[in-house]
């Protein structure tokens, strides 16, 4: 379970650039639960996302995972919970290290072990089995330079790498809008394969209306660092993008017609 | 060139070659380029030769000098983690400070070490002649470090360790601490570069203020010339080509200033090291454009 109480994130406090990121958020998610998240450009949502997986510190509030505060933990005192997928898909891996190497970095996210050699033919094999499920035929390229991979590949290895290890929390920010549609669509459908088989909470960054709803059991809006909308349970069943739409339109609070299409577009 | 001269050469080679892994580490690996290493590889001829007129165990003074050299990559380290100096000056802050230590140490700008024990005097009761037996002592030793710097980086902590330079957020969501892993890669670095300056010490029977000056070059240039000659994913080999790299380096100086028609004085060895590290940054590139050109003309065709 995540809770946030009253979580601020405030960049450049007391600078004439001070940015309140987040204004006080309070949020439950239960475990297991799938979270979709929207909002405008500059709403929070990735600062939730980072402050939740400790790149940001909380500058006010206070951030637990079950009943462990983590506020203070930094982000690498937090990856036996959390793991995540960037929105960059060159930002959750390294491009001049093979495929194997880089799943064998996030095989050692719990523990970074002995000193032995961090690759043996046992974990080639649990990484070739991972990678056969992408079916892009990656499994034969285990010696490949990761930089070598279109950013689909990438994103795909980034996402199976997010799951290697067991964890609790999955963090993905916009995973797929950097993609092709038909790779979007894969990347969706292998996230939604790990979700319900590593039974994860998950929070989701989208652009795309059609996203948020499809995914996922609620919808949470963001505007200017607040939650303005919590959408689940039936209610939430009930919605249409148009209706997303009308309440983006109310978050903004200027009768301003949106510009549908992005946030129309994609899968 | 003769046996020995191409025997002097190897030594050199070997020596240098350790400061060419130390350089691979924070330059390629970390991507954190320090210039420590002008001072750490005087401060490990200095504190070796420093202890062995003392009368310590000659093993026992190299051992030193490592651990010396290692607090000094720390020195960097903290002073660009810490108090955000940027790398570069962080490296040369560390790197003038050490030229007045290393002077302290030694107490005097020059130490001879002719007729001190060494660590080649226990080998010299096997018979070797001396010119031999350098190359052996000196090549085990870099041959040694190379190969344990090279497991080490195929470990889970080295893996971490090139994560950290290559891409440093996804490492950290990676759950590794990114900046344990500069301490301890600087460290290592300026630790495998004070031994190449205490073997160096060591062979050549002195230790003296100013031999630390361009050691940076150098290590570079050997770095470049083996990953030019020897491109390669495979850690084993490009480890193994640091020290390929040095040795060839140092065979094309001394063929070089050996060729007469060239005209060159020992005293021109600057200019044959920029040029040399020149050629071996040009070359790829015109082979590069050259394959280029070739395509587009065969596309054409």
């Amino acid at each position: 379970m995540i809770r946030c109480e009253n979580l601020k994130v405030t960049f450049n406090a007391g600078l004439p650039t001070e940015k309140r990121a987040l204004q006080g958020i309070d949020l439950e998610i239960p475990e297991k639960e799938f979270v979709t998240v929207i909002g405008s450009n500059g709403a929070g949502k990735s600062t939730l996302l980072n402050a939740l997986a400790g790149d940001i510190r909380a500058t006010g509030g206070r951030i637990l995972f079950d009943e462990q505060d983590v506020t203070r933990l930094p982000a690498t005192g937090r990856t036996r919970d959390v793991a995540r997928v960037f929105q960059d898909p060159l930002a959750g891996t390294c491009g001049n290290m093979t495929i194997e190497e880089n799943m064998a970095l996030a095989w050692g996210r719990t523990s970074r072990g002995k000193l032995a050699f961090a690759l043996n033919g046992k974990l080639r094999n649990v990484f070739r089995e991972q990678l056969a499920r992408l079916n892009l035929g990656l499994e034969d390229r285990l010696d490949a330079d990761m930089g070598l991979l279109s950013g689909g590949q990438r994103q795909s290895v980034s996402l199976l790498m997010s799951a290697l290890q067991p964890s609790r929390i999955l963090l993905l920010d916009e995973h797929t809008a950097a993609l092709d549609p038909k790779t979007a669509a894969l990347i969706m459908d292998i996230s939604r394969q790990i979700i319900e088989e590593k039974q994860l909470t998950v929070l989701m960054v989208t652009h795309s209306m059609r996203q948020a709803l499809d995914y996922g059991s609620r919808t949470l809006m963001l505007h200017e660092g607040k939650v303005v909308f919590d959408l689940q349970g039936e209610e939430r069943a009930n919605y249409e993008v148009k209706d997303l739409l009308g309440l983006f339109a109310k978050a903004r609070g200027d009768g301003e017609e949106l510009d549908d299409d992005k946030l129309l577009l994609g899968s | 060139m003769s046996m020995f001269a191409f025997m002097g050469t190897l030594e050199i080679g070997f020596i240098y070659g350790l400061v060419a892994i130390g350089v691979y580490l924070t330059f390629r690996v970390l991507d954190f380029p320090d210039l420590t290493v002008d001072g750490s590889f005087t401060l490990g001829a200095a504190v070796a030769a420093a202890m062995i007129v003392t009368g310590f165990n000659p093993f026992l003074a190299t051992g030193c000098a490592m651990l010396a050299g290692g607090a000094a990559g720390m020195v960097t380290a903290w002073l660009n983690l810490r108090f955000n100096i940027l790398h570069l000056l962080a490296s040369i802050l560390t790197m003038t400070a050490l030229y007045t230590i290393n002077l302290r140490i030694m107490g005097k700008p020059n130490v001879a070490l002719i007729m001190e024990p060494t660590i080649l005097s226990p080998f010299e009761t096997l018979g070797i002649p001396s010119m031999y037996l350098k190359v052996i002592v000196v090549g085990i030793c870099a041959l040694l470090f190379a190969g344990l710097t090279a497991f080490f980086l195929q470990t889970q902590y080295g893996l971490a360790m090139r994560a950290t330079g290559a891409n440093p957020r996804m490492a950290q969501a990676n759950g590794i601490v990114t900046k344990e892993k500069i301490y301890i890669g600087l460290a290592l670095s300026n630790g495998l570069v004070a031994i190449a300056g205490a073997l160096f010490a060591q062979t050549n029977g002195f230790a003296d203020s100013t031999m630390g000056i361009g050691t940076i070059v150098v290590g570079l240039a050997a770095v470049i010339v083996g990953e030019t000659l020897f491109g390669s994913r495979n850690m084993w080999v490009i480890i193994i080509s640091c020290l390929l790299g040095s040795i060839l380096y140092r065979l094309a100086v001394s063929m070089a200033l050996n060729a007469d028609f060239l005209g060159f004085t020992a005293s021109d060895l600057n200019f044959i090291t920029a040029a040399l590290v020149a050629v071996a940054l040009i070359l790829p590139q015109l082979r590069r454009e050259w394959k280029a050109r070739k395509a587009a003309r065969e596309a054409q065709s």
